[in-house]
């Protein structure tokens, strides 16, 4: 497996209750680079997204991590706990309902992990959160509880918290798709500030010309399979399936 | 009543406070060690911890206190009365609590246990440090709910001779032959303890209703 990649998915399959949700996907994300997943509802790009960093386990193929396999081990073995933390760490990941932690505070759920996970210590931490907050435009909400932000505010503490572990690769499922329309602006301008400093990120989205704006690469997703991959000009402009048009022409 | 009455009384509260505490506090951390063991499912263990939490709920209190006072002799060590007391009281507690934690691990968000673990907490860490302090806010509630059920059951130790809040009244109208006024004290003492804890977990639920929003 080459070890320059940030991200490397092989031959991944994943089943529910006989429903082949991925066939054989396979993907290759370099360091720095920002694939969007696009596809129909129910085509498996959640899945795929959380295959990658195991909340979700695949049926077969393997998923390497800055060239370290997640969920198996070096003896072919299920991963223990332990290990499998190790490397989810080296991931970041943005969920579509923020999920952060309403019994902390804004600057706590971003110190969280480093403080628990990576062993820093709590000023260490603190400075870093502070910067993250900076980044993302909510340096006056650091004491702030979750419950008092609006969606938006929420989305990108979330974003803070992911960064905060200094992850190889930034994973989103659909960052803004739980936001009143007003708002997605402002976390769509994160992340493409991410993207514009190199960030690693794979990003699942309904926003086209956001998705047009950001990528480097597109993947379209039908029924669990890959069905186109290419640069965003060519995937919007001349995309080469029907399936591709058909969906473009009902997201514009 | 005269004085030795009043102390007599005050002793029983006391005796009822202490060794309630005392349960309270081994059955609120064993229940939920017994809910964490449960998650693992462990066969055997969890069809021996099912039996037991069934059994626990279902006896009597007064039938627990007696079977266990008068079977250690038969196992070959005396238990004084008032250990006797907290063992029966701990057993019962105990089971009720388990649930009351089992049911804070089963309502806890899915949401927010992936987010810890996507951030690369084991799921050791995940439990210590956002499972278990939002699990206080949300249980506490049903948990002081229960303290109060342990309470108001307590004077079923009296059966092995734990001279505690209700027993005492017996005491004292053995000899001063007015069984009023010693009742209506202890009721009076009762309720004060009650009171305090359906204060307590009125608070409890406002906190753990200002965390779900
Ligand atoms: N835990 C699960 N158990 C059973 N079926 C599931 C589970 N998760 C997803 N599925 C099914 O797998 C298929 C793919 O789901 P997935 O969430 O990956 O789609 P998606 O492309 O992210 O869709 P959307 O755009 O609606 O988010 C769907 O048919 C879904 O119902
Ligand atoms: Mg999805």
């Amino acid at each position: 497996m080459p070890d320059d990649t940030a991200v490397s998915i092989h031959q991944l399959s994943k089943s529910f209750d006989d429903v082949e949700v991925l066939r054989d996907v396979s993907l290759e994300v370099a360091p720095g680079e920002v694939v969007t997943i696009l596809g129909a509802s129910g085509s498996g790009k959640s899945t795929l997204l959380r295959c990658i960093n195991w909340l979700e386990q695949p049926d077969r193929g393997s998923i390497h991590i800055a060239g370290q396999r997640i969920g198996v081990d070096d003896a072919g073995k299920r991963m223990n706990a332990r290990a499998l933390a190790r490397v989810r760490a080296q991931t970041g990941m943005v969920f579509q309902s923020f999920n952060l932690w309403p019994h902390l505070n804004v600057l706590h759920n971003i110190t969280e992990a480093p403080v628990h996970v990576m062993g820093k210590s709590k000023g260490e931490a603190q400075t870093h959160a502070r910067e993250l907050l900076d980044k993302v435009g909510l340096s006056d909400k650091a004491q702030a509880y979750p419950g008092t932000l609006s969606g938006g505010q929420k989305q990108r503490v979330a974003i803070a918290r992911a960064l905060a572990m200094q992850p190889e690769v930034m994973l989103f499922d659909e960052p803004t798709s739980a936001l009143d329309p007003e708002l997605v602006g402002e976390v769509l301008t994160v992340i493409k500030d991410l993207s514009a400093e190199g960030y690693t990120m794979v990003i699942v989205t309904h926003e086209m010309s956001f998705a047009r704006a950001v990528s480097d690469q597109v993947v379209f997703l039908d029924k669990g399979l890959i069905i186109e991959k290419a640069a965003p000009a060519t995937f919007f402009d001349t995309p080469s399936t029907q399936r591709v048009r058909d969906f473009l022409k009902n997201h514009h | 009543m005269n004085a030795s009455a009043w102390q007599m009384l005050f002793d029983g509260a006391w005796t009822t406070l202490w060794i309630s505490a005392v349960s309270i506090a081994i059955g609120v951390v064993a229940g939920l060690i017994i809910a964490l063991i449960r998650l693992a499912r462990i066969p055997v263990i969890d069809q021996i911890l099912v039996l037991y939490i069934s059994l626990a709920r279902a006896t009597p209190l007064v039938t627990l206190a007696l079977f266990i006072f008068l079977s250690a002799p038969t196992l070959g060590f005396g238990l004084d009365r008032s250990v006797a007391g907290i063992l029966a009281l701990t057993i019962n507690t105990t089971a009720f609590n388990a649930e009351i934690w089992r049911s804070g691990f089963r309502n806890f968000s899915r949401d927010q246990r992936e987010a810890a673990m996507a951030t690369g907490m084991t799921p050791w860490i995940t439990f210590r440090r956002i499972m278990l302090p939002q699990m206080i806010i949300t249980s506490l509630p049903g948990l002081i709910n229960e303290m109060s059920f342990l309470i108001k059951g307590s004077p079923a130790i009296a059966v092995i001779g734990v001279v505690d809040l209700t027993r005492v009244t017996n005491r004292i109208s053995a000899v001063t032959y007015e069984p009023l006024p010693p009742i209506l004290v202890a009721c009076a003492l009762y309720m004060v303890i009650i009171g305090a804890l359906v204060w307590l977990q009125r608070l409890a639920e406002r906190r753990a209703n200002r965390l779900a929003t």
